[in-house]
């Protein structure tokens, strides 16, 4: 049904914290690149369903599978590796300030595919209610409330709106403990079954007992204290979905390719790794947590089902077999509309069902800008370097289209909010971040974290048609180990392993791995070593380089 | 047995053995040596070292962290102890120069990489190691690479101390290996894609169970009167090991021929189970 008259007030006021939370941070980030300088000068040497990470996608669901060599629990290792030297340290800048970069949709959309775009952001943004759809179970009540930071489709904000939904409109929740007004936005998995087989879904932390708009439905919320003292439970946070279309239209073929790119490196690495895919069709999938989900509509399906409880066309039944007197719609709740929403700016929007529209904002959002403000998006090899231009509809995605550089040099300057710095200090910078994405690459952080993938033909059209771009990721999932194992298989992904993380728009982000178990990007790149992990070889790399070289890999990482 | 004695006491030696039936990931770290029976390999680690964290099991690409080994009181260096199975890993080709010369290659695209030095071939008794010297952003490496097996076994030392290097990974009049004289104790001949087609007497598919459409690389030794006598599902759930197991079991092939006398043989295939029924290759 469509639901997308009412814009929510509420995701304002979480861009507004966002950016507010940016500017402060930034000038922890000036700081530690000078704190580089210093370093380098002396010579110093010294170590998603949330959002999206759903349960059983698309052929692609939760199963008690474990393969050969994959076992142990999730320990949650808080350091890592020694450094070299003495007293100082690598530290981590902070979420990136300046202008979000993200947000906006693809350059180069036609007129009418803009006019869907922002239409379907609106539904993107609405907040939903019972009557539209809303539990009996959920998690939140927007989608854009979990992606929110930097913008409307990226991650979890800095104040967790969690907190204030589970009383919302009357509600009688208890806000579970690994909930916190400054964490991480969660939910929750439980690892197995009372009767000991794997469950791995999702268990809502809310029901919409008590709303005001839930008259006469009763039911309780998961017993997750039990839970975490049975040590039966983990969490996801919600992926970003910048530039997720890119995602979607790159081939099979063309991923197994980016994949092998990096072969040599990897075999000297202790590095492997595999696709997930699905079980119905064995194509790759590519999408959450775990890879485990084949297409953003499916995506968006899970995510509307799990996270919200709003049935929907590719989901049509309530989940948990929830009582009559909190089944309170008509099933499933969102389907494809016989009048045009919009009326008529956009009636492929107006007439689809909200998961279609969730699928075509998050296919035609932009990947995130870097600092230096270089596009995100280049045509590729195949097609002339000049046929894409700037047809930004945002103001805050302001970056040229046309030329594509992995050259960081002009970060500083791009990035605004830095005008103080000295030139001395940019001339540093930049040295710091070239060095940084040296780093990068020679450690061994590329084997996984592919800079470049490049799409095929695209129904977008120009936009995302033969356009090379930069999401560092190989979409492809590795064993990291007994630190990071969460237990919990999707598909053909075991419970040690996970997808690697796109790492396009770290910059911004103020939580790390799939549980948000930190906020701070050395941590988690530490966190990527312990036993059984497929990182390790890199890690004992980072711990081996100099702290200036470590402050400079991180530098570059918070400039993306 | 020749015993290489690698500088500053490190070690390297292919042995033959009668243990040919162990698998790639049975080696372990016991006195200060980690001991393959399967490759016929001893690493002696060099004085000071230990075992670091484990890597993770055997892959889907049938490629393989053996071990990993670090000093124990600095993180100045590392050395991983690898194996890639030629069968299944993404690079098919026999010849071991050409994919030191790609290793090379692609070490040298990677920005700020330098090669330190050119591809050096070590002839080791009846061994061929193939070693690349490289380094960029303060650490020093260096990969020595050899088959054994139809696996590309490497060696893959890096540290932050350019001297260390040398030493770790030191001149050619370090290693030595055994020449295998003893054909009992040798391991069979590696044959790659022998259990297919007219080769195949008689076969089983195994029961389709678990995740669908993962490769599940396998490895058997088919012994001289054609009855597989070894089955070593490289990476699969429990019950997909067990399927496959069951299956090969009673699979009979051709024996396979060397000189006209029958021999064991070790080969190579591939398993995905699909949407009710098998394949392999």
């Amino acid at each position: 049904m469509p639901k997308h008259q009412f814009a929510s007030s509420s995701k304002y006021l979480l861009a507004s914290t966002a950016l507010i939370l940016s500017a402060t941070m930034w000038s922890g980030y000036a700081l530690a690149q000078a704190q580089t300088q210093a370093q380098s000068s002396q010579g110093q040497q010294g170590g998603d369903g949330g959002g999206g990470q759903q349960a059983g996608g698309g052929g692609t669901g939760d199963g008690g599978t474990g393969f050969g060599g994959d076992g142990g629990t999730g320990g949650g290792r808080t350091g890592g590796g020694g450094t070299r030297g003495g007293g100082q340290q690598a530290t981590d800048p902070g979420v990136r300030g300046g202008p979000a970069g993200a947000g906006g949709p693809l350059p180069g959309l036609s007129a009418a595919e803009l006019a869907f775009f922002q239409a379907a952001q609106v539904r993107f943004e609405d907040v939903d209610a019972v009557a539209n759809g809303l539990g009996p179970g959920f998690n939140l009540n927007s989608c854009s409330g979990c992606h929110a930071q930097p913008m409307t489709g990226g991650s979890s904000p800095a104040t967790n709106p969690e907190v204030a939904v589970a009383t919302l409109n009357g509600a009688t929740n208890v806000v579970p403990s690994f909930v916190t007004a400054n964490g991480p936005i969660r939910e929750a998995r439980f690892v197995l079954n009372p009767n000991g087989t794997p469950d791995g879904g999702v268990h809502d932390l809310f029901t919409i007992t008590g709303r005001s708009d839930a008259q006469g439905c009763s039911l309780a919320q998961p017993n997750f204290a039990a839970a975490i003292a049975a040590n039966n439970i983990i969490f996801r946070i919600p992926t970003p979905t910048f530039g997720l279309g890119l995602v979607e239209n790159v081939s099979d073929s063309g991923l197994q390719t980016a994949f092998q790119g990096t072969a040599q490196q990897k075999a000297s690495l202790g590095i492997s790794g595999n696709f997930n895919t699905s079980g119905n069709t064995g194509n790759i999938t590519r999408f959450g947590w775990k890879a485990q989900n084949p297409s953003l509509l499916v995506f968006s399906g899970e995510a509307y089902d799990v996270e919200m409880g709003v049935t929907n066309d590719a989901f049509p039944e309530e989940r948990n077999n929830p009582p009559p007197s909190c089944q309170l719609n008509p099933l499933p709740e969102d389907t494809t509309n016989f009048t045009d929403a919009t009326n008529g700016q956009s009636p492929a929007s107006g007439f689809s069902s909200d998961i279609v529209n969730f699928a075509a904002f998050m296919r035609m959002l932009a990947p995130p800008t870097p600092a230096n403000g270089t596009s995100p998006v280049t045509a590729s090899a195949t097609t002339s370097s000049t046929t894409t231009s700037s047809t930004t509809a945002s103001s805050t995605t302001a970056a040229p289209v046309e030329v594509a550089s992995a050259d960081p040099t002009s970060v500083l300057s791009a990035a605004s909010g830095t005008s103080s710095t000295s030139a001395a200090t940019t001339g540093s910078t930049t040295a710091s971040l070239t060095r940084g994405q040296q780093v990068f690459a020679n450690i061994g952080c590329q084997a996984c974290h592919v800079i470049s993938q490049t799409t095929g033909n695209s129904e977008i059209g120009a936009a995302a048609t033969n356009v090379t771009f930069q999401p560092l990721s190989d979409f492809a999932l590795h064993n990291m180990g007994t630190g990071l194992a969460d237990r919990v298989a999707q598909g053909a992904g075991t419970g040690n392993q996970f997808r690697s993380a796109p790492l396009w728009g770290v910059g911004q982000r103020i939580f790390f791995l799939h549980d948000g178990r930190t906020t701070d990007l050395k941590v988690a790149i530490e966190q990527h070593s312990s036993s059984g992990s497929e990182a390790n070889t890199v890690i004992n790399n980072f711990n081996m380089l100099s702290v200036s070289d470590q402050q400079s890999l991180l530098n570059y990482l918070r400039s993306l | 047995m020749g015993l290489l004695a690698w500088q500053f006491g490190a070690a390297i030696s292919l042995r033959g053995t009668q243990t040919f039936m162990s698998n790639p990931e049975d080696g372990k770290v016991a006195k200060g040596r980690y001991v393959s029976d399967y490759f016929g390999l001893i690493y002696r680690l060099p004085q000071g070292w230990t075992v670091g964290e484990a890597g993770p099991g055997p892959s889907q690409s049938g490629y393989y962290v053996l071990s990993t080994l670090v000093p124990k009181s600095e993180s100045n260096a590392n050395i991983l102890l690898a194996a890639q199975d030629m069968f299944f890993g993404p690079d098919t080709r026999d010849d071991m120069e050409d994919r030191a010369r790609d290793f090379q290659q692609a070490v040298a695209n990677i920005s700020g990489m330098i090669i330190d030095r050119d591809l050096t071939e070590l002839k080791v008794a009846d061994h061929l190691l193939y070693r690349v010297a490289y380094s960029g952003v303060g650490l020093f490496r260096a990969r020595l690479a050899t088959e054994v097996r139809c696996h590309v076994v490497s060696v893959n030392v890096t540290t932050s101390d350019r001297d260390l290097l040398e030493r770790l990974a030191g001149s050619r009049d370090s290693l030595s290996f055994a020449v295998i004289r003893d054909v009992k104790s040798s391991p069979p001949p590696c044959v790659k894609d022998y259990a297919v087609g007219d080769n195949v007497l008689h076969k089983v598919d195994p029961v389709a169970v678990g995740p669908k459409f993962v490769p599940i690389p396998v490895r058997i030794i088919v012994g001289a009167d054609g009855s597989v006598k070894h089955v070593h599902v490289i990476r699969a759930t429990d019950d997909q090991r067990r399927s496959i197991e069951d299956a090969l079991y009673q699979w009979k092939l051709k024996p396979y021929e060397v000189d006209g006398r029958s021999s064991q043989v070790e080969t190579g295939l591939v398993f995905k189970f699909t949407t009710g029924n098998e394949e392999s290759r």
